[in-house]
């Protein structure tokens, strides 16, 4: 059985447009997916469509065998506990240190006063500085989180989804802000996730390139319909422009501007 | 020549930089009217019984006898500082317990962290309890508490209520939806997110504002001693002034006051500097 099915997926903001319509695709445990298409396109309502950040409408995505828009409230932090998210702009508490948030990915396994009090096992901690020193940002770790880069802010946001121990790691757009040095050891890290920790990725991402390199499997999404979805190889130039709708430049030059 | 068609020129035909809209007009009209008003108010006056000389040595022998010859004479230093320290009372105790109120309701208030109707209705009642003035609300009390001190810590504490929820809902929408987003997606609770993500963000602000509302307390505590008879060097000054006539009197806790106010500012001003967001300051 797949981790994740997602079947018939539709959603709508408004009742002019669908973000999506009839998304249909399966993903395995341990598979790495890029999620690629035009700004728009509903990739990101997609991501979110997973760990039920916003509600679904039509259709039906099963994790892990649960069926993700029938769980009360009670059952879906639960299962959020197993779907880790980083995102484009990080998203840490600027004020506080590294280490206390790394630690906010644990909040999904406490109880209310427990984690108002936040109270951390040793374990837990053990375990924060063993992500934080395994993505080389250990030395920061009492640091507030503005004084680091942008590069070091998502390895913290990598550490924070990896602390709840997911199935599942959703990368809204990881690398869009990072210069091309930070995506690399971004993309790197999100890469020895899937093969060394044998957890699933599923990355939203704006370069073509970058996924074809990176992902197992490619999925292409254009005006909220699945367009593409194969292995990454078979991502030609063709189906690229009919993807993005452009015209692309001979082939070399274009490789290089993109590639990170 | 395109531009041309956009440009306004003047009936002399030199270019306009106004763009020459009814709102100037209007201004302009306004203030004329207003200053014609006055002068002419002034011409209706009655003057009967004025000896304009006198009158103007006398205030002026007021105001020296006022401010350049204060003293004490109804009461000892000992007892205006402390009188002083119950005017600061009054405002602290207002302060600290409007500041803790307003945190909860803040929370139920803040458009990103509260359900749209309960977010509405907090902010519509607590605009009406903003729209009445402070010394209303603590006459208001005054009928079930009685005029004094506990009439005006109440009425002082509704309208510091409604201050500090304002200002600190408006702290808390401001924080990044993302972070907001972020934790929810770990399956942190509400709680968590309040204590963990929105506190750490906006402590400062919190602080800063409380600290804004003690030195407007202070002053309305001041007018409290008078207005609703609760004590402290506001109820002495109404005293010095209505009662015992004494003018060096009202000029010594004049100062007293003054000097209090410059050191509250004063320091409101450093937190001002410190600690708020770019938006607010002014």
């Amino acid at each position: 059985m797949p981790l994740l099915t997602v079947e018939q997926l539709g959603k709508s903001y408004n009742t002019h447009t669908k973000v999506l319509r009839n998304v249909n695709f399966e993903v395995e445990a341990g598979e790495f997916v890029s999620i690629i298409g035009p700004s728009g396109a509903g990739k990101s309502t997609l991501l979110r469509c997973i760990n039920r950040m916003v509600d679904i409408d039509e259709g039906a995505v099963i994790f892990n065998g649960a069926d993700v828009g029938m769980l009360n409230k009670k059952e879906l932090r639960t299962l959020r506990t197993d779907i880790g998210m980083v995102f484009q702009h990080y998203n840490l508490v600027p004020r506080l240190s590294v280490i206390e948030n790394v630690l906010h990915g644990r909040f999904g396994y406490k109880t209310t006063l427990q984690g108002i009090m936040g109270r951390f096992t040793e374990a837990e901690k053990e375990r924060a500085f063993y992500l934080l020193e395994k993505l080389g940002i250990a030395e920061h770790a009492y640091k507030r989180c503005n004084q680091l880069s942008g590069g070091q802010q998502q390895r913290v946001g990598i550490a924070r989804a990896l602390i709840q121990e997911p199935k599942i790691v959703l990368c809204d757009e990881p690398i869009a802000s990072l210069d091309p040095k930070a995506s690399t050891i971004i993309m790197d890290h999100l890469k020895s996730i899937t093969v060394e920790l044998g957890i699933t990725c599923i990355v939203n991402l704006h370069q073509v390139e970058v996924a074809r390199d990176y992902s197992d499997r490619i999925i292409g999404l254009r005006e909220g319909q699945v367009v593409f979805d194969e292995m990454s190889y078979r991502l030609t130039e063709q189906r690229t422009d009919i993807l993005y709708g452009t015209k692309s430049k001979p082939v070399t030059q274009v490789r290089e501007l993109l590639t990170v | 020549m395109q531009a041309t068609t956009y440009m306004k020129r003047r009936r002399d035909g030199r270019i306009s930089l106004n763009s020459g809209n009814q709102v100037q007009h209007v201004m302009q009209m306004t203030i004329l009217i207003l200053t014609i008003l006055t002068i002419v108010a002034f011409l209706f006056f009655d003057y009967t019984g004025l000896n304009f000389k006198k009158a103007l040595v006398e205030t002026a022998h007021n105001l020296q006898a006022m401010f350049l010859e204060p003293a004490l004479s109804h009461f000892s230093w000992s007892e205006a500082f402390y009188q002083v320290g119950i005017t600061l009372g009054l405002a602290f105790l207002a302060t600290i317990l409007g500041a803790i109120i307003s945190f909860f309701l803040a929370l139920a208030a803040a458009a990103n962290l509260s359900k749209e109707w309960l977010s509405k209705t907090v902010r519509i009642v607590l605009a009406f309890v903003r729209a009445v003035p402070t010394v209303l609300w603590v006459l208001i009390f005054a009928i079930a508490a009685g005029l004094g001190s506990e009439a005006a810590v109440l009425g002082m504490l509704l309208h510091s209520i409604a201050y500090l929820v304002k200002a600190f809902s408006e702290a808390f929408e401001e924080v990044d939806k993302g972070i907001i987003e972020a934790l929810r997606a770990t399956g942190a609770s509400w709680w968590h997110i309040v204590v963990h993500a929105i506190l750490p963000s906006t402590f400062t602000y919190l602080t800063s504002w409380t600290f804004l509302r003690f030195e407007i307390n202070f002053g309305v505590a001041v007018a409290m001693g008078a207005a609703a008879g609760a004590g402290g060097i506001g109820f002495e000054l109404f005293m010095a002034s209505g009662f015992y006539f004494d003018l060096r009197e009202v000029g010594m806790i004049t100062y007293m006051i003054l000097l209090i106010a410059i050191i509250l500012e004063v320091m409101s001003t450093f937190l001002k500097n410190h600690y708020f967001p770019e938006t607010v300051k002014n």
